[in-house]
């Protein structure tokens, strides 16, 4: 059978195929207890934190845009 | 430009990557997601559930894998000691259902075309280590990994003082032609692929890029 990490994986992939990052960040941390030294599994998973990172920055920024229209 | 854009553009940017990642994966998507259910039957199975439809739809689904060679020589062995597994759940002789024998007969034929025999319980025992999903591919995998380990070094390099995506670009192209840096020359390419999908003209940076191109094709048949 699959070992966790390796189900981790393979489910971080197929969520990122749905564009579900989120699911697929979960799923990415789960899996690096084995894979953190593979240098495209990093490549993946960084890349998917920072793209979760920037969708919060914008969501905030969204929301300060918002505030200024309304104080405007 | 403003951080708002300049954030909905690198969004953009890492989301076209991770696609690009997926596209380039696709084949061994589709491979890794039926291994992964049939890991949950075979699990399920172990827990003493009833897995006949499951491995039925299984089965209909994936029909094409022995058809088409769709699997490696690892993930076909993998696949047939889960199911080697699956089978030691079912009870055989005269007890076992038409559906049972049906599923059993196909998971025969699975296990014989992927050269795995099941005398006893204790093959399951002895199976192999979890590692042997690695198969012959992973060496141009890691290779062109490493290969985009670099160029994202280039890229967040490059980036770190610039505010615009077009000046990343400029230096990229600088760095292609007056280095003759190939990485540099492929960030280029991507970053150029990308303007063009969100609108932006690009046909100045194309001509540079085509001449950087030229001089370190050059240099490489001179070199060779």
């Amino acid at each position: 059978m699959l070992n966790r990490f390796e189900k981790s994986y393979c489910l971080a992939l197929l969520n990122l195929k749905k564009k579900d990052y989120r699911s697929a960040l979960e799923n990415f941390n789960l899996a690096a207890g084995t894979f953190q030294k593979d240098k495209e599994f990093n490549l993946i998973w960084k890349s998917t934190e920072l793209l979760i990172e920037v969708k919060k920055k914008l969501a905030e920024t969204d929301n300060e845009m918002i505030e200024i229209e309304e104080v405007l | 430009m403003s951080e708002y854009l300049q954030l909905k553009s690198l969004e953009g940017l890492i989301e076209s990557f991770l696609q690009k990642v997926v596209n380039l994966k696709q084949d061994r998507l589709s491979v890794l997601d039926g291994v992964n259910r049939l890991d949950d039957i075979a699990r399920l199975n172990d827990d003493g559930s009833e897995v006949t439809d499951e491995i039925g739809n299984w089965f209909a689904e994936h029909n094409n894998w022995l058809n088409e060679n769709v699997l490696s020589g690892g993930e076909l062995g993998r696949v047939g000691k889960m199911l080697s597994e699956i089978k030691s759940g079912f009870q055989v002789g005269d007890q076992c259902s038409p559906a049972d024998k049906k599923i059993i007969n196909e998971i025969e034929r699975w296990t014989k075309f992927a050269g795995v025999t099941h005398k006893s319980r204790k093959f399951v025992l002895k199976r192999g280590p979890e590692e042997q999903i690695e198969n012959g591919n992973s060496d141009t995998i890691s290779k062109f990994g490493e290969y985009l380990d670099r160029v994202a070094d280039i890229y967040k390099d490059l980036s770190g003082n610039s505010k615009h995506i077009m000046s990343v670009l400029d230096s990229s192209l600088k760095s292609a032609l007056l280095q003759k840096n190939k990485e540099a020359l492929i960030l280029s390419a991507y970053i150029i692929y990308y303007l063009k999908q969100n609108g932006y003209l690009t046909g100045a940076y194309v001509k540079r890029l085509k001449k950087a191109e030229e001089i370190i094709s050059k240099q490489e048949k001179s070199n060779a």
